[in-house]
């Protein structure tokens, strides 16, 4: 039992370092198919720090969370997308309008606002500073993802992992909603994965490209 | 006895280059479903390159002779900083990581000036790409042991190793992390693997390394594939020093050192099979993206420096 509670407890302390790397790396990646991976990867780190706080503070509860989290984002979600983009035949690069050292650059950037912003209410609540932070800073970077990626894929991508980090931010604060308001939301996400696949297959049938950059003009 | 432990680590580092070398080849050649070479190969051919002739091209000047000794000399400098298999290197607590860097931009200033010496236009295309590439690196290399260095308070490699022992392990500060990423990116940039440089070709318009030697033979040739074997131990060794050291000896005793060669064996050949994995699933990079890829490096250590300031 002892070694469980010690890898735990470190799980718990280097989770948001990965998740911040996974975020970094995100940014710096050129091809759809390494930022899906990277992707899972980051939920598979989110999915690890809820086993470990569901062993530390003993609610086997959490432990339910932990299996949609399995379930939906690191199985569900990343078998759909990397169909999508296989089946959408259009060339596997992100199209970024940054290039990739610029992307890194302004991810970290976000990483230090998110740092700097999180710390009054971090020590205000008594809450982990450095989880906040990732959080937030794993928000700020979806967003990023999403204004700056011309691919309609990864808007796709960019609002999962913008939902990744409002829901790490309710973990990390609350210990996570109630569980049906979760199951609700992991159920939305789902289907609005296969909504937007269907969108994306739409977009590319009436413009024959996937570059939101281009839409421009309503064509009947 | 210190001063024995000390030598032998770098006998290791030097003597186990061209193995390592060797075993990064023959999994490569495994994961593309070939039989490969020996292991031991590179042994072979270092022996074969020092019994042949040492030609100079007409138009070189002494410089092209001197160079491949400088160069092996720098490097073997610098294999005497990083702790290996006990906390204490030869050079490790009088010099700090600025020289290390530096004796490597030494050994590398050597190779490009040997390169254009030798006269042909190849050896001077390779020479410029080996500049840009070694002038870009340079920065995240020096910056990422910046940060490990604030947040261990020393300079010297085997103080930072000492640091990291004493403390609890698997404890990843964001710094460390940071520094972690951008130091391999670095490392493989700096030793010519493959996303920036392909090893294992002898003719291709968009080479570096190979580029600049192909004016050498004979001894020449050997003493610079084997500073190109030490360099690549060494700058693994060195990732292993300062990012994951448990298992090197803090005593001098028969079983902590036994320890310490095992868990130092075990993370080099861990990191050999990641390194070929990696070169057999990466495509090379185009020349012009290499500055975009060593920026990436450099954004990632511009923050581990930032960083050190939220590190407790």
């Amino acid at each position: 039992m002892g070694l469980v509670e010690f890898a735990a407890a470190k799980t718990l302390a280097s989770s948001a370092v990965f998740l911040f790397i996974t975020v970094l790396l995100i940014a710096a990646a050129r091809r759809t198919a390494t930022c899906i991976a990277l992707f899972t990867a980051q939920c598979l780190v989110i999915m690890a720090q809820i086993i470990a706080s569901a062993f530390l503070y003993h609610s086997s509860g959490v432990l339910l969370v932990a299996a949609l989290v399995l379930l939906v984002k690191v199985l569900a979600i990343p078998y759909v997308l990397l169909r999508i983009s296989r089946r959408l035949k259009v060339s596997q690069n992100v199209s970024a309008s940054t290039t990739p050292a610029q992307s890194v650059f302004i991810v970290a950037a976000l990483i230090l606002l998110a740092f700097a912003v999180v710390q009054p209410y971090a020590r205000a609540f008594a809450l982990d500073s450095e989880m906040l932070a990732a959080a937030t800073a794993i928000i700020l970077t979806g967003g990023f993802l999403m204004v700056s990626r011309k691919k309609a894929l990864m808007q796709v991508i960019g609002l999962l992992v913008l939902e990744n980090g409002i829901f790490l931010a309710a973990f990390t604060t609350t210990f996570g909603m109630p569980l049906v308001v979760e199951m609700g939301i992991f159920f939305d996400l789902l289907i609005w994965v296969l909504l937007m696949g269907v969108f994306i297959f739409r977009i590319r049938e009436t413009f024959e490209h996937v570059d939101v950059s281009r839409l421009r003009q309503l064509r009947g | 006895m210190k001063l024995a432990i000390s030598l032998i680590q770098v006998l290791l580092i030097v003597g186990t280059a061209p193995l390592l070398r060797g075993v990064v080849a023959r999994i490569k050649a495994r994961i593309q479903n070939r039989r490969g070479a020996s292991v031991f190969r590179p042994y072979a051919d270092l022996w074969k390159l020092f019994r042949k002739e040492d030609l100079v091209p007409s138009t070189a000047s002494l410089l092209f002779r001197l160079c491949p000794v400088i160069l092996f000399a720098a490097t073997l400098m610098a294999a005497a900083f990083v702790p290996v298999l006990h906390v204490s290197a030869l050079l490790g607590d009088r010099g700090d990581f600025i020289l290390l860097v530096y004796l490597l931009a030494l050994a590398r200033f050597f190779l490009v000036l040997g390169a254009m010496d030798g006269g042909s236009s190849f050896g001077g295309m390779g020479a410029s790409r080996e500049a840009l590439v070694s002038a870009l690196a340079e920065a995240p290399l020096l910056l990422g042991l910046i940060a490990i260095a604030v947040v261990s308070h020393s300079a010297s490699i085997a103080s930072i190793v000492r640091w990291a022992i004493s403390r609890a392990p698997f404890v990843l500060s964001p710094a460390h992390a940071f520094a972690c990423v951008a130091l391999v990116l670095v490392t493989i940039a700096e030793t010519g693997r493959v996303p920036v440089d392909n090893p294992s070709t002898h003719l291709e318009l968009t080479m570096i390394h190979e580029a600049m030697v192909l004016e050498y033979s004979g001894p020449s040739l050997a003493l610079i594939e084997w500073a190109n074997a030490i360099k690549l131990n060494l700058m693994l060794a060195l990732l292993v020093a300062l990012f994951v050291p448990w298992g090197v000896a803090a005593t001098i005793s028969p079983v902590a050192l036994a320890i310490a060669l095992l868990c130092y064996l075990l993370k080099i050949a861990l990191l050999a099979v990641a390194l070929a994995a990696l070169e057999s699933s990466v495509a090379k990079l185009r020349m012009y993206l290499v500055p975009e890829y060593l920026g990436t490096a450099c954004a990632l250590s511009v923050l581990a420096v930032v960083f050190t300031a939220f590190t407790r």
